[in-house]
């Protein structure tokens, strides 16, 4: 448990002592600033909602998400730290979940960020907090899904921008796929896809509706990912 | 402390360790030697839990290298070839968090620290980010975390590399040192640092063991030793009276300004009849020494034979 914590405190601290961590939150507000001016979110006789902007955000989230995660394992194997890691007394399951709790708190103060948009909406409007507050729920768990593919492509690769690039492609045919396929199919893969959409889930969100369903699905997608990525370290020692 | 048996490990078609076995009792210092490429690495790395053997097995500290390898990970501290070190993290800090891993608490973690940093002669960098710090520092934090945890078994690939002469020196006493409260394993394809430090040697060459023991014992049993002399001697006459006295072995001369140059190879020490022999016949004497056979001509001789023998 310690060596879990003291995981994620270093891979928090490496992202606010390196460029990277200020990149990646620069790039996230200026995208989503064009985004709030462009669904205009502020005109004036406008709901005092930012659900367009917002609705939109896992496209974004698609592509700064991986940039968060990509150096989680690529780095460490990179730089051949991985080999302290891995004759540490603590087990390949630590090192994946340090990663992504890490990963994780730094993808909250991100979150945390744009909360500069909902309290400006506050200034010149009434908006409905219960709403924002559960479009931010939404975002947290569409986030910790994204994160642990995000990882799982960076345990891949010792190159961090073949993880990004991996991880925002995969994200992306996710976050776009769903609605494309959903028309074309029927049945059982019909059922399955509106099950597994994550854009449909997170669009509840951000209507207001929150459901046990959505923390299920983004919770047991994000897990299988982790497992997945605790697999892929656990053997890249056999080779 | 540390028992392998017919440890193998494969890279698909080639063998980097071939049927290696040996053993490492408490509180011995063990040099792994061998030129680049021996498989010194992949057996250290097999000791250390990185990488999993192809067949064989290995102890260290009483458990299995593969069923229990967390316990052997507690006891174990490794300094690898490519020192892990995170750039941007303080030496304080990487400490710390090194502690944490191992799960030492706060007030014995920085105990630990204090008594490592000092140890390393790291008092004046602690502070200091570790990008910003030299090789040699750099090695020295990589020593403070292998013994950070004050583990019993140290291994440590390569501890040398890249240091500067007086670095080098210092570290090999901190070595030495060392031995007093751990058992080591060093490797290095360096002879004279593996002399200068271990107790036993262990030389590698492609996978497998050629040759250990004691320095003394792997120079004994190299048998060319050489006795030099020098006398003002007519050439044949001292040609003839050494070679008597040399029974059978091989005694070459050569003559330069009424000096003559012998050169006995003999194993025995045949300085003191060589000088009796001088006074006798009333020679002036004026060089009589030993080449005890240096283990560097060993190391060598041994790696080539084995490197013939193998099958190309």
């Amino acid at each position: 448990m310690r060596a879990t914590v003291a995981i994620m405190q270093r891979e928090l601290l490496s992202m606010f002592c390196t460029p990277i961590g200020y990149v990646v939150i620069a790039g996230f507000l200026l995208i989503l600033g064009v985004l709030v001016i462009l669904t205009e979110g502020f005109e004036p006789g406008q709901p005092a909602t930012l659900r367009n902007a917002f609705g939109l955000m896992p496209f974004i989230l698609a592509f700064v998400v991986p940039a968060i995660a990509m150096r989680a394992l690529s780095e460490e194997y990179r730089s051949g730290t991985i080999e302290g890691m891995m004759t540490a007394p603590i087990s390949d399951a630590q090192l994946v979940l340090g990663k992504f709790l890490g990963s994780a708190a730094f993808y909250a103060v991100m979150l945390g960020t744009s909360l500069v948009y909902p309290i400006l909406m506050q200034v010149y409007g009434s908006p409905d907090w219960g709403a924002v507050l559960s479009t931010y729920i939404g975002l947290l768990l569409i986030g910790l899904f994204f994160l642990s593919v995000s990882i799982f492509t960076s345990s891949f690769s010792s190159n961090q921008i073949i993880a990004w690039i991996t991880a925002s492609v995969v994200l992306a045919s996710f976050a776009v796929g769903g609605f494309l396929l959903v028309r074309h199919v029927g049945g059982f893969w019909r059922q399955l896809i509106q099950r597994a959409n994550v854009m449909g889930r997170f669009e509840e969100s951000a209507l207001g509706l929150f459901t046990t369903g959505s923390v299920v699905c983004f919770g047991a997608l994000a897990g299988l990912f982790l497992f997945l990525t605790i697999k892929v370290v656990e053997s890249r020692r056999w080779r | 402390m540390i028992e392998v048996r017919n440890l193998c490990k494969h890279y698909g078609a080639r063998k980097a360790v071939d049927d290696i076995s040996f053993t490492v009792n408490d509180g011995e210092i063990v040099g792994f030697l061998g030129p680049n490429g021996a498989g010194k690495t992949t057996t250290i790395r097999i000791l250390t839990c990185y990488h999993p053997a192809t067949s064989g097995s290995a102890r260290v500290a009483g458990f299995d290298v593969l069923s229990q390898s967390i316990q052997v990970r507690r006891h174990v501290g490794y300094l690898p070839e490519t020192v892990p070190l995170y750039p941007e993290m303080r030496v304080r800090e990487f400490l710390r968090f090194r502690g944490k891993l191992r799960g030492l608490a706060r007030g014995e973690r920085e105990t630990c620290i204090a008594r490592v940093t000092e140890r390393c002669w790291l008092g004046e960098v602690v502070d200091r980010p570790i990008s910003q710090l030299s090789k040699g520092y750099r090695q020295r934090v990589g020593l403070a975390d292998a013994l950070l945890h004050n583990p019993r078994v140290l291994i440590l690939d390569e501890p040398t590399v890249g240091l500067d002469p007086t670095q080098i020196r210092e570290t090999r006493s901190l070595i030495r040192e060392l031995t007093r409260d751990h058992t080591v394993i060093l490797s290095s394809h360096i002879l004279p640092e593996v002399e200068a430090t271990c107790g036993r040697i262990v030389i590698i060459n492609r996978g497998r063991v050629v040759a250990s023991g004691t320095p003394q014992e792997l120079r004994s049993r190299r048998g060319d030793g050489a006795v030099h002399a020098e006398v003002r001697a007519p050439v044949e006459e001292a040609l003839q009276a050494v070679r008597e006295l040399a029974n059978g072995a091989k005694v070459t001369a050569d003559a330069a300004d009424g000096w003559t140059r012998l050169r006995v190879e003999a194993t025995g020490d045949l300085r003191e009849p060589i000088y009796r022999l001088s006074t006798q016949r009333g020679w002036t004497l004026r060089e009589l020494r030993r080449d005890a056979g240096s283990l560097e001509d060993f190391f060598v001789r041994i790696v080539a034979e084995a490197q013939m023998q193998a099958p190309q």
